[in-house]
Protein backbone atom coordinates (compact mmCIF):
# COMPACT_ATOMS: atom_id res chain seq x y z
CA UNK A 1 0.00 0.00 0.00
CA UNK A 2 1.55 3.57 -1.40
CA UNK A 3 0.98 6.11 1.20
CA UNK A 4 0.58 9.53 0.44
CA UNK A 5 2.85 12.96 1.05
CA UNK A 6 0.40 13.41 3.87
CA UNK A 7 0.02 10.30 5.24
CA UNK A 8 3.56 9.91 5.43
CA UNK A 9 4.06 13.29 7.17
CA UNK A 10 1.78 12.19 10.04
CA UNK A 11 3.93 9.11 10.37
CA UNK A 12 6.69 10.79 11.04
CA UNK A 13 5.25 12.72 14.38
CA UNK A 14 3.61 10.02 15.12
CA UNK A 15 6.41 8.18 16.37
CA UNK A 16 9.21 9.08 19.01
CA UNK A 17 13.03 8.70 17.15
CA UNK A 18 13.20 6.16 20.55
CA UNK A 19 10.47 3.96 19.21
CA UNK A 20 12.07 3.61 16.12
CA UNK A 21 15.98 3.31 17.21
CA UNK A 22 14.04 0.21 18.98
CA UNK A 23 12.64 -1.25 16.19
CA UNK A 24 16.01 -0.51 14.13
CA UNK A 25 18.49 -1.90 16.65
CA UNK A 26 16.46 -5.35 16.61
CA UNK A 27 15.62 -5.89 13.06
CA UNK A 28 18.59 -3.92 10.76
CA UNK A 29 17.52 -5.88 7.39
CA UNK A 30 13.90 -6.26 8.18
CA UNK A 31 11.88 -6.65 4.73
CA UNK A 32 8.68 -7.23 6.99
CA UNK A 33 5.80 -5.41 5.29
CA UNK A 34 3.55 -5.13 8.37
CA UNK A 35 2.29 -1.67 9.11
CA UNK A 36 4.44 -1.14 11.71
CA UNK A 37 7.27 -1.16 9.82
CA UNK A 38 5.44 1.00 7.23
CA UNK A 39 5.45 3.51 9.41
CA UNK A 40 9.30 2.88 10.62
CA UNK A 41 10.09 3.22 7.32
CA UNK A 42 7.97 6.54 6.26
CA UNK A 43 10.28 8.12 9.55
CA UNK A 44 13.43 7.36 8.37
CA UNK A 45 12.81 8.34 5.20
CA UNK A 46 12.03 12.04 6.40
CA UNK A 47 14.68 11.90 9.85
CA UNK A 48 17.93 12.76 9.10
CA UNK A 49 19.19 11.46 12.69
CA UNK A 50 17.62 8.02 12.40
CA UNK A 51 18.52 7.50 8.74
CA UNK A 52 22.34 8.60 9.96
CA UNK A 53 21.90 5.89 12.86
CA UNK A 54 20.36 3.14 10.60
CA UNK A 55 22.95 3.52 8.07
CA UNK A 56 25.95 3.60 10.68
CA UNK A 57 24.44 0.20 12.62
CA UNK A 58 24.50 -1.46 9.04
CA UNK A 59 27.91 -0.21 8.44
CA UNK A 60 29.05 -1.77 11.94
CA UNK A 61 27.95 -4.96 11.20
CA UNK A 62 29.66 -4.96 8.10
CA UNK A 63 33.02 -4.19 9.36
CA UNK A 64 32.93 -6.57 11.38
CA UNK A 65 31.83 -9.38 8.76
CA UNK A 66 34.16 -8.54 6.89
CA UNK A 67 36.94 -8.26 9.37
CA UNK A 68 39.62 -11.18 7.80
CA UNK A 69 39.79 -14.40 9.56
CA UNK A 70 42.80 -16.01 9.72
CA UNK A 71 42.78 -19.57 8.25
CA UNK A 72 42.58 -22.62 10.46
CA UNK A 73 46.68 -23.59 11.06
CA UNK A 74 47.28 -26.83 9.44
CA UNK A 75 49.27 -28.18 12.68
CA UNK A 76 45.88 -27.05 14.78
CA UNK A 77 44.18 -29.87 12.64
CA UNK A 78 47.17 -32.30 12.94
CA UNK A 79 47.36 -31.98 16.69
CA UNK A 80 43.25 -32.61 16.74
CA UNK A 81 43.79 -35.75 15.25
CA UNK A 82 46.60 -36.83 17.21
CA UNK A 83 44.93 -36.12 20.64
CA UNK A 84 41.62 -38.26 19.26
CA UNK A 85 44.23 -41.21 18.27
CA UNK A 86 45.63 -41.12 21.80
CA UNK A 87 42.22 -40.88 23.30
CA UNK A 88 41.21 -43.58 21.33
CA UNK A 89 43.64 -46.08 22.20
CA UNK A 90 43.55 -45.42 25.88
CA UNK A 91 39.97 -46.31 25.72
CA UNK A 92 41.23 -49.61 23.89
CA UNK A 93 43.84 -50.06 26.94
CA UNK A 94 41.01 -49.89 29.17
CA UNK A 95 38.73 -52.38 27.87
CA UNK B 1 21.08 -42.83 -6.89
CA UNK B 2 22.71 -42.44 -4.03
CA UNK B 3 24.54 -38.67 -5.18
CA UNK B 4 21.14 -37.85 -6.06
CA UNK B 5 19.81 -38.62 -2.57
CA UNK B 6 22.21 -37.03 -0.69
CA UNK B 7 21.87 -33.81 -2.81
CA UNK B 8 17.83 -33.51 -1.93
CA UNK B 9 18.59 -34.80 1.66
CA UNK B 10 18.22 -31.77 4.12
CA UNK B 11 21.59 -31.04 6.23
CA UNK B 12 20.45 -32.47 8.82
CA UNK B 13 20.27 -35.63 7.52
CA UNK B 14 23.47 -36.33 6.23
CA UNK B 15 24.74 -34.84 9.63
CA UNK B 16 22.91 -37.82 11.21
CA UNK B 17 23.84 -40.43 8.75
CA UNK B 18 27.99 -39.59 10.06
CA UNK B 19 26.91 -39.22 13.48
CA UNK B 20 25.50 -42.73 13.93
CA UNK B 21 28.28 -43.93 12.11
CA UNK B 22 30.71 -41.94 14.55
CA UNK B 23 29.04 -43.46 17.56
CA UNK B 24 29.71 -47.15 16.28
CA UNK B 25 33.45 -45.63 16.37
CA UNK B 26 33.85 -45.00 12.56
CA UNK B 27 37.02 -42.69 12.72
CA UNK B 28 36.78 -41.87 8.84
CA UNK B 29 33.32 -40.94 9.78
CA UNK B 30 34.69 -38.68 12.65
CA UNK B 31 37.26 -36.99 10.26
CA UNK B 32 34.69 -36.05 7.89
CA UNK B 33 32.30 -34.66 10.57
CA UNK B 34 35.57 -32.55 11.49
CA UNK B 35 36.58 -31.14 7.36
CA UNK B 36 32.76 -30.31 7.39
CA UNK B 37 32.50 -28.42 10.42
CA UNK B 38 36.09 -27.24 11.23
CA UNK B 39 35.72 -23.78 9.12
CA UNK B 40 32.35 -22.94 11.42
CA UNK B 41 34.33 -24.21 14.43
CA UNK B 42 37.65 -22.01 13.88
CA UNK B 43 35.63 -19.02 12.46
CA UNK B 44 33.67 -18.69 15.04
CA UNK B 45 36.11 -19.09 18.52
CA UNK B 46 38.17 -16.99 16.34
CA UNK B 47 35.50 -14.34 16.33
CA UNK B 48 35.27 -15.15 20.26
CA UNK B 49 38.24 -15.37 21.19
CA UNK B 50 39.91 -12.74 18.53
CA UNK B 51 43.01 -14.21 19.76
CA UNK B 52 44.59 -17.38 16.86
CA UNK B 53 46.09 -19.25 20.55
CA UNK B 54 43.00 -19.36 22.39
CA UNK B 55 40.95 -19.85 18.99
CA UNK B 56 43.16 -22.73 18.49
CA UNK B 57 42.94 -23.96 22.05
CA UNK B 58 39.08 -24.06 21.78
CA UNK B 59 38.90 -25.50 18.35
CA UNK B 60 40.54 -29.09 19.62
CA UNK B 61 38.61 -28.90 23.25
CA UNK B 62 35.35 -28.40 20.92
CA UNK B 63 36.17 -31.75 18.98
CA UNK B 64 37.44 -33.12 21.17
CA UNK B 65 34.29 -32.44 23.64
CA UNK B 66 32.12 -33.53 20.47
CA UNK B 67 34.06 -37.16 20.25
CA UNK B 68 33.79 -37.98 23.81
CA UNK B 69 30.35 -36.86 24.10
CA UNK B 70 28.99 -37.75 20.97
CA UNK B 71 26.82 -40.37 22.53
CA UNK B 72 24.74 -37.69 24.55
CA UNK B 73 23.96 -35.91 21.12
CA UNK B 74 20.15 -35.89 20.38
CA UNK B 75 20.29 -36.50 16.71
CA UNK B 76 16.83 -34.52 16.58
CA UNK B 77 18.76 -31.66 17.44
CA UNK B 78 20.42 -29.52 14.90
CA UNK B 79 24.14 -30.54 14.81
CA UNK B 80 25.24 -26.98 14.26
CA UNK B 81 23.35 -25.85 17.22
CA UNK B 82 24.83 -28.44 19.73
CA UNK B 83 28.73 -27.52 18.07
CA UNK B 84 27.72 -23.64 18.71
CA UNK B 85 26.40 -24.47 22.73
CA UNK B 86 30.28 -26.53 22.89
CA UNK B 87 32.04 -23.61 21.51
CA UNK B 88 30.39 -20.78 23.32
CA UNK B 89 30.71 -22.24 26.66
CA UNK B 90 34.37 -23.27 25.93
CA UNK B 91 35.41 -19.56 25.13
CA UNK B 92 32.48 -18.05 27.92
CA UNK B 93 34.62 -20.42 30.59
CA UNK B 94 37.64 -19.43 29.33
CA UNK B 95 37.43 -15.95 29.38
CA UNK B 96 35.05 -16.45 32.77
CA UNK B 97 37.81 -17.31 34.55
CA UNK B 98 39.82 -14.10 34.23
CA UNK B 99 37.25 -11.60 34.29
CA UNK B 100 34.77 -10.32 37.38
CA UNK B 101 31.48 -10.91 37.07
CA UNK B 102 30.50 -7.41 38.06
CA UNK B 103 30.87 -6.51 34.38
CA UNK B 104 28.18 -7.88 32.88
CA UNK B 105 25.70 -6.71 35.80
CA UNK B 106 26.67 -3.26 35.60
CA UNK B 107 26.46 -3.76 31.70
CA UNK B 108 22.90 -5.32 32.13
CA UNK B 109 21.63 -2.31 34.60
CA UNK B 110 23.07 0.36 32.55
CA UNK B 111 20.73 2.77 30.66
CA UNK B 112 20.61 1.96 27.52
CA UNK B 113 23.18 4.19 25.25
CA UNK B 114 19.99 4.66 22.34
CA UNK B 115 18.35 7.37 24.51
CA UNK B 116 21.39 9.82 24.16
CA UNK B 117 22.12 8.63 20.79
CA UNK B 118 18.98 9.47 19.47
CA UNK B 119 18.55 12.42 21.22
CA UNK B 120 21.76 14.45 20.19
CA UNK B 121 22.36 15.28 15.87
CA UNK B 122 24.27 12.13 14.84
CA UNK B 123 26.87 12.71 12.06
CA UNK B 124 27.29 10.77 9.13
CA UNK B 125 29.31 8.11 8.49
CA UNK B 126 31.95 8.26 5.43
CA UNK B 127 30.39 6.90 2.28
CA UNK B 128 33.65 5.45 0.85
CA UNK B 129 33.38 1.60 0.65
CA UNK B 130 34.38 -0.13 3.74
CA UNK B 131 36.87 -2.17 1.68
CA UNK B 132 38.75 0.66 1.26
CA UNK B 133 38.72 1.74 4.77
CA UNK B 134 39.61 -1.57 6.46
CA UNK B 135 43.04 -0.87 7.69
CA UNK B 136 45.43 -1.58 10.59
CA UNK B 137 44.01 1.07 12.96
CA UNK B 138 39.91 0.32 12.44
CA UNK B 139 41.21 -3.43 13.36
CA UNK B 140 42.58 -2.43 15.99
CA UNK B 141 39.85 -0.15 17.15
CA UNK B 142 37.28 -2.65 16.19
CA UNK B 143 39.27 -5.37 18.38
CA UNK B 144 39.20 -2.96 21.30
CA UNK B 145 35.58 -2.51 21.16
CA UNK B 146 34.26 -5.97 20.93
CA UNK B 147 36.80 -6.92 23.78
CA UNK B 148 35.05 -4.20 25.87
CA UNK B 149 31.57 -6.41 25.36
CA UNK B 150 31.20 -8.49 28.18
CA UNK B 151 31.18 -11.93 26.75
CA UNK B 152 27.30 -12.73 26.94
CA UNK B 153 26.71 -9.23 24.96
CA UNK B 154 29.69 -10.73 22.29
CA UNK B 155 28.31 -14.43 21.71
CA UNK B 156 25.01 -13.23 20.91
CA UNK B 157 26.11 -9.86 18.25
CA UNK B 158 28.88 -12.79 16.94
CA UNK B 159 25.95 -15.62 16.37
CA UNK B 160 23.31 -13.06 15.30
CA UNK B 161 25.21 -10.34 13.19
CA UNK B 162 28.33 -12.56 12.21
CA UNK B 163 27.14 -16.19 12.19
CA UNK B 164 23.83 -15.31 10.69
CA UNK B 165 21.77 -17.42 13.66
CA UNK B 166 18.12 -16.58 14.06
CA UNK B 167 17.56 -15.08 17.63
CA UNK B 168 15.55 -18.51 18.11
CA UNK B 169 18.99 -20.66 17.55
CA UNK B 170 20.81 -18.32 19.48
CA UNK B 171 18.34 -18.37 22.35
CA UNK B 172 18.69 -21.98 22.30
CA UNK B 173 22.24 -22.02 21.78
CA UNK B 174 22.88 -20.02 24.64
CA UNK B 175 19.59 -21.09 26.76
CA UNK B 176 18.29 -17.53 26.99
CA UNK B 177 14.63 -15.85 26.11
CA UNK B 178 14.32 -14.70 22.50
CA UNK B 179 13.86 -11.30 24.34
CA UNK B 180 16.96 -11.62 26.16
CA UNK B 181 19.08 -12.13 22.57
CA UNK B 182 17.18 -9.12 21.42
CA UNK B 183 17.86 -6.83 24.43
CA UNK B 184 21.71 -7.87 24.12
CA UNK B 185 21.75 -7.61 20.42
CA UNK B 186 20.61 -4.30 20.75
CA UNK B 187 22.74 -3.28 23.43
CA UNK B 188 25.82 -5.02 21.38
CA UNK B 189 25.68 -3.13 18.45
CA UNK B 190 25.03 0.23 19.57
CA UNK B 191 27.69 0.15 21.68
CA UNK B 192 29.81 -1.01 18.70
CA UNK B 193 28.69 1.81 16.55
CA UNK B 194 29.52 4.27 19.40
CA UNK B 195 32.57 3.15 19.85
CA UNK B 196 33.72 3.18 15.85
CA UNK B 197 31.96 6.77 15.59
CA UNK B 198 34.71 9.14 15.65
CA UNK B 199 36.48 7.14 13.44
CA UNK B 200 34.19 6.80 10.67
CA UNK B 201 33.29 10.39 10.56
CA UNK B 202 36.41 11.91 10.77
Amino acid sequence: MKHSRSQTKIHVHTLSCGKVYEHLCDNLDSKLDSEACRRIKAHIKGCKNCSALLDSLKKTVYLYKKYPAPELPEKSRKKLFAVIRLDKSKNRAAR
Amino acid sequence: MCILTMKILPDHHTDAALIAKVKNGDERAFTQLVKKYEQTVWGFAFKLCRDKQKAEESFQDTFINVFRKIDQFDSRSKFSTWLYTIVANNCLMHRRKRKLDGLLESFDEAPDVENSEVQKQLAAWDDSPIETMMNKELRERMDAAIQELPDEYKVVFVLRDLEDRTAEETAKILKLSVPAVKSRLRRSRIFLRHKLHDMMTA
